[in-house]
């Protein structure tokens, strides 16, 4: 165990500490901003309703989905590709531990940034209009989303450098596009995983919630469950690549 | 005891019928050999598959067709095998935001080392008073020599040095070459794959030769250009009186030319013992004065030059 959070510490340490999260830390202030331009505009009874048709879906429609894909794919792509990847696995531990260490530290880095960007526009309409039960919500769902993703694009990120290119596709055409046309693909759509959490959390989630949501029944259990056995599934199939296949 | 020179005595790597290709490219070509304790040179042109070759043995790639053993153990399915093996690999593959001191240490605990062995061997490789810079501020030679440091902190039984050298100044290269001496003395298996020959023949007690992906030769740099029996040996023969030499020279067995130089003869021969037995009696034949006898190409960089010329 001290060699898989020896991994995740120094992981977590290399991926916030590149230059561009400063960016996606930028872009991470956009909720709080059209959370705090609405609130100079509206009443504060309507307030809690404009927060997840704006900022919630502002968080989870751009900044999680940059963030975790970002991270996710750099985290264990960027060490096959530069060449620093024998350091890890040439270890006496199985490929799962330094799979999985990696995937820790892509969500934790990932929650960090898009649980903070969510949390400040909560705390904003707690300011605004003194509405503070959003916060727990939104922590709980970047939670599950950012996981959802990181998942994905670590697979996804090892296996080619286009890969946040394929996740914009992925989220603007399929999960945006898609998905929000036909109820039943909804099923596969990772940021709505943690907006059924979040649905489940929140009692009299606006109509923009339910519309998003669509097939999807809400439940805060059934998310984590869902992401879970994601995760599992990309630490199985990563490994067993890692193990099968050429590591360099 | 075995007689074939690519085979090692008490192996502790065993490299069967190997081979590697990339879609088209054949890397690696049916290369059966051996390491074991000591030092083993792996030599090569760029492009002639030794880096491939240390991969196949770290497990970092698949063998496209054979086997390998390191310890006994298939290294691509016993993860338990990297307990007693490591490897500096040739590209900067050093983490650059973290300090010297932190990365030796990470690498100790990923070798589950004793906290301690970290400072050892940054001390042992000199890094003392850099190691609490970031890396990225290192020269060359510094992330070389953090790179070995990362490597011995697990103490491994098997280390595999790909270009170790690369990018040291001479008191570095001395002082690495010193540490690896050492280690192979304590009967622990080294394979450092060089194209910088002088430093390979310093070092090395065996030598494989690898040339577009086959094994060329193997054994120790006299063993192999012996082994020439197709390619002549020159040989310097330093004289007062060149011409006069020459002449003798060429009515000897074996001498198949004898150009004059500046400084003396260059002599080609198929036969150098004879071509030594007979010079003493010549010279004094001919009243001339022999200063220096010298087989140019025992060198490894004119073997080297010969097996890549060959092919």
């Amino acid at each position: 165990m001290r060699a898989f959070f020896a991994m995740t510490r120094v992981s977590i340490g290399q991926l916030l500490g590149r230059r561009w999260v400063i960016l996606v830390g930028l872009v991470g202030l956009l909720p709080s901003i059209v959370m705090l331009a609405m609130s100079r505009t509206q009443g504060a009874g309507r307030l809690a309703a404009s927060f997840q048709e704006g900022p919630l879906m502002t968080l989870f429609t751009i900044v999680l989905p940059l963030t975790s894909a970002l991270l996710g794919s750099v985290a264990l792509g960027e060490e096959r590709r530069e060449g620093t990847l024998p350091f890890l696995v040439l270890r006496p531990r199985r490929r799962e531990i330094v799979v999985a260490a990696k995937l820790l530290a892509a969500w934790l880095s990932a929650w960090l940034i898009a649980g903070a960007s969510g949390v400040l526009a909560a705390i904003v309409l707690g300011l605004s209009a003194g509405i503070w039960q959003m916060v727990l919500p939104v922590i709980v769902a970047t939670g599950v989303s950012t996981l959802a993703y990181a998942a994905v694009f670590l697979l996804l990120g090892y296996a080619t450098r286009w890969a946040v290119l394929i996740g914009a596709g992925f989220l603007f055409f399929w999960e945006l596009g898609i998905a929000s046309a036909a109820d039943s693909l909804a099923n596969v759509s990772l940021f709505r995983i943690g907006l059924t959490a979040f649905a489940a959390m929140v009692h009299g989630s606006p109509g923009v919630i339910r519309d998003v949501l669509a097939s999807l029944t809400p439940g805060v259990w059934g998310a984590i469950a869902k992401v879970l056995v994601l995760s599992g599934c990309s630490v199985g199939a990563l490994s067993y690549v890692m193990r099968h296949r050429d590591l360099t | 005891m075995t007689t074939d020179p690519s085979l090692a005595a008490d192996a502790t790597i065993e490299i069967t019928s190997v081979s590697k290709w990339f879609g088209q490219k054949v890397a690696v070509s049916d290369v059966t050999c051996s390491f074991g304790p000591g030092i083993t040179g792996l030599l090569g042109p760029n492009g002639a598959g030794k880096t491939t070759l240390l991969r196949l043995i770290t497990g970092l790639l698949t063998p496209s067709d054979g086997t390998i053993r390191v310890l006994g153990e298939d290294p691509r399915r016993a993860p338990a095998v990297y307990d007693a093996m490591a490897l500096v690999p040739e590209e900067d593959a050093v983490y650059t935001g973290l300090t010297g001191r932190r990365f030796v240490e990470y690498a100790a605990v990923l070798a589950n080392a004793p906290a301690g062995r970290a400072a050892e061997e940054i001390a042992r490789v000199g890094l003392e008073d850099a190691q609490d810079r970031p890396i990225a501020g290192y020269s060359k030679g510094m992330r070389q020599r953090v790179k070995v440091a990362a490597a011995l902190v697990g103490r491994p039984r098997v280390l595999v040095l790909d270009e170790p050298l690369n990018g040291t100044d001479p008191v570095q290269r001395a002082g690495l070459i010193a540490t690896f001496r050492e280690m192979a003395d304590r009967g622990h298996t080294l394979v450092v794959s060089s194209h910088v020959l002088a430093e390979v023949e310093r070092m090395a007690d065996r030598v494989l030769a690898i040339v577009d992906g086959k094994l060329a030769a193997a054994g120790d740099v006299a063993a192999i250009r012996a082994a020439m029996h197709d390619i002549p040996y020159r040989v310097k023969i330093g004289t007062d009186v060149s011409r006069r030499l020459a002449a003798g020279l060429m009515a000897l067995d074996g001498v198949i030319s004898a150009a004059v130089r500046d400084t003396g003869l260059l002599v080609e021969t198929n036969d150098l013992p004879g071509l030594g037995t007979a010079l003493p009696r010549l010279a004094r034949e001919l009243d001339a004065r022999v200063i220096q006898f010298e087989p140019e190409d025992e060198s490894l960089e004119s073997v080297f030059r010969y097996l890549v010329r060959r092919r």
